[in-house]
């Protein structure tokens, strides 16, 4: 074994002490924002004006503007139903390896469809798709692209199986607008990573395809929303920091300094009745700024809601789900998608369609090995000599376990 | 005298028996298939066929099915999704009881086993009718060790029977079967009281 477990027994221990202690601390503070959020819940031009104030002055954090007139509004979804139709979209890839036998990248994106109330089994697909050539893999600088790069080609595929999904569902229905379809990703809606470096270009790029597939979506009256399980996001905490903060006491300093640091958003919300939702918000980035301009006035938006079905915190399923504005500005509309991933999320406080989608596209270690293992054979049929590089080899010999 | 209905591909094989993943219980068609007892074949590229009998069909669990049945799930959609799409096969096992070639049937072991992927059908009448002609394989399935072997000689020989028209010729099937049989376990009566007993429940 490399891994000496009886020199960690005391590290052990002091981490489970320090991480009750860090609980019963993080509990206390939550009590302190939740009783903040019901003392201020009102959404003044003060707060707004603060908010403002607040992104001017560090536009690294990250924080949200608050769309109703309190920030402690709750909505529940109702019951959905059926026929409604669900369809979600994941994708996975094995990234470029240098010191593997050949340079390639692969992308698997899993894709179901299900119609809620018609009691058949649902389709499902996965498209797994090979990148090789010097034009896949490399950039215009001649440099490898980077995982970001290759995150950014997945979600452009999820998205564009969504809408190529949403529109044959839509004409299979022969155009009726009166059976909702809800189009889910998992993940934040909004893609936030670039291409390659980041650059501007290439945030611009991926900002533009996410609006056409957005307009696609839009036209076929398909409901896009974004799913958070767990999100670690503190956009309204950030807010609530503001709220007993004098405007001109707002400096980067105290910015940094808030009193919620280091909490979660969803420790404030696990409150929330089963299926019921927060207030709404838009968040309050340069994504999403850049998307509002290439869409024409959309924004994403987003609440928190719990899909648990047990009524109390301990074991509530808090998730940040996003939609563009034109949904979250019909009530309705967006009761109808919350209530259909309600439904969906009966079994294990999950969307189904999203379990199943990832596992439809997960590219297990078996997998990738008998891939790898069918290039092998390809590259021997064609009087290659495959090989790992040194690094790989020793590390196939070494990395097995088996010692004692 | 229908198509052969398919069963489903070799998952492993040997000369002796053979492994098939399907995917349902329930066929395209909505035949039960597959079926304890069943005669089905495997066709392989050379021509050769392979006979087997069905003896064990397992329906496969994992985390995503447990985790579903602990939390009790309800919708229709997501059971029939797990039975029809998932990618958890129903595995069926086949003891190989003959082998042939065209309408010829032999029932001696192949020479070689089906192989990967090859697709197994389930036999129509006429070709259970031509392979139970004769009860030589009675033998095979009796010497079979790791099968519930007289369940098997039960099955196999009700669908023997199920293919004949009239009422005397499976009466007269059943009855040569029998006769077979009490010959195969003639040092083990106790035995044969139970494989008989049981061809003559309804």
């Amino acid at each position: 074994m490399a891994l000496e477990l009886n020199k960690l027994t005391g590290q052990v221990q002091a981490m489970g002490q320090a991480l009750a202690q860090r609980e019963g601390e993080t509990r206390d503070r939550i009590a302190r924002a939740r009783e903040t959020l019901a003392r201020r819940p009102e959404v003044t031009s003060e707060l707004q004006a603060k908010i403002r104030r607040a992104r001017e002055i560090d536009q690294w954090r990250r924080g949200a503007l608050p769309l109703g007139t309190s920030l402690n509004d709750r909505r529940q979804a109702g019951v959905a139903t059926p026929p409604f139709i669900l369809i979600a979209a994941d994708g996975s890839q094995i990234y470029p390896d240098r010191h593997g036998i050949a340079t390639y990248y692969l992308l698997n994106t899993g894709t179901i469809v299900l119609r809620a109330g018609s009691g058949q089994a649902p389709m499902v697909s996965s498209a797994p798709e090979i990148f090789f050539s010097d034009d896949d893999l490399y950039n215009a600088d001649g440099q490898l692209h980077l995982p970001e790069y290759i995150n950014a080609q997945r979600a452009r595929r999820e998205l564009a199986a969504l809408a190529d999904l949403a529109e044959a569902e839509r004409d299979a229905l022969g155009g009726d607008l009166s059976v909702p379809i809800v189009c889910l990703v998992d993940g934040p809606l909004l893609p936030w990573q670039g291409g390659d470096a980041d650059s501007d270009e290439a945030i611009s790029e991926e900002i533009d395809f996410f609006a056409r597939q957005m307009r696609r979506l839009h036209a076929a009256r398909a409901i896009p929303l974004g799913y958070i399980d767990r999100p670690n996001s503190a956009y309204v905490l950030r807010i609530l920091e503001l709220v007993d903060q004098p405007v001109e006491k707002i400096t980067r300093e105290t910015l940094r300094r808030g009193r919620f640091l280091l909490l979660a958003d969803r420790l404030l919300f696990d409150d929330l009745q089963p299926n019921e939702r927060s207030a709404l918000f838009s968040p309050n980035s340069e994504a999403n700024d850049h998307y509002e301009e290439a869409s024409g006035g959309d924004r994403v938006i987003f609440a928190y809601a719990n899909l648990a079905r047990q009524d109390c915190p301990q074991s509530s399923a808090i998730a940040r789900i996003e939609v563009p504005k034109w949904v979250a500005d019909d009530v309705t509309l967006f009761d109808t998608a919350q209530a259909a991933i309600y439904a969906n999320c009966e079994p294990v406080s999950y969307p189904y369609v999203l379990a199943r989608a990832h596992e439809l596209a997960v590219v297990g270690q078996a997998e990738r090995a008998d891939l790898e293992a069918m290039l092998f054979q390809s590259m021997l049929r064609n009087n290659l000599m495959p090989e790992v590089s040194l690094k790989a080899a020793n590390k196939l010999l070494t990395g097995g376990g088996h010692r004692k | 005298m229908g198509e052969s209905a398919i069963v489903g591909r070799v998952l492993r094989a040997s000369t002796t028996g053979f492994s098939i993943g399907c995917r349902q219980l329930i066929s395209e068609q909505g035949q039960r298939i597959p079926e304890f007892g069943a005669l089905v074949r495997a066709e392989r590229e050379d021509g050769n066929r392979i006979f087997g009998l069905i003896y064990n069909v397992t329906v496969e669990d994992d985390a995503f099915v447990r985790q579903l049945v602990a939390a009790g799930v309800e919708s229709a959609e997501i059971i029939e999704d797990q039975r029809q799409k998932r990618q958890v096969p129903i595995i069926v096992d086949a003891l190989v009881v003959g082998s042939g070639r065209g309408t010829e049937v032999s029932y001696r072991l192949p020479a070689q086993p089906p192989a990967t992927l090859d697709q197994i059908y389930v036999c129509n009448g006429a070709e259970i009718r031509r392979f139970t002609e004769r009860n030589d394989w009675l033998r095979t399935v009796l010497s079979a060790a790791g099968t519930p072997t007289d369940h098997l000689v039960v099955a196999a020989l009700r669908a023997g029977a199920s293919v004949r028209a009239s009422a005397d010729e499976k009466e007269a099937y059943l009855i040569t079967a029998g006769r077979e049989l009490a010959k195969l376990l003639a040092l083990d009566l106790t035995r044969l009281d139970g494989v008989l007993r049981q061809l003559r429940e309804v």
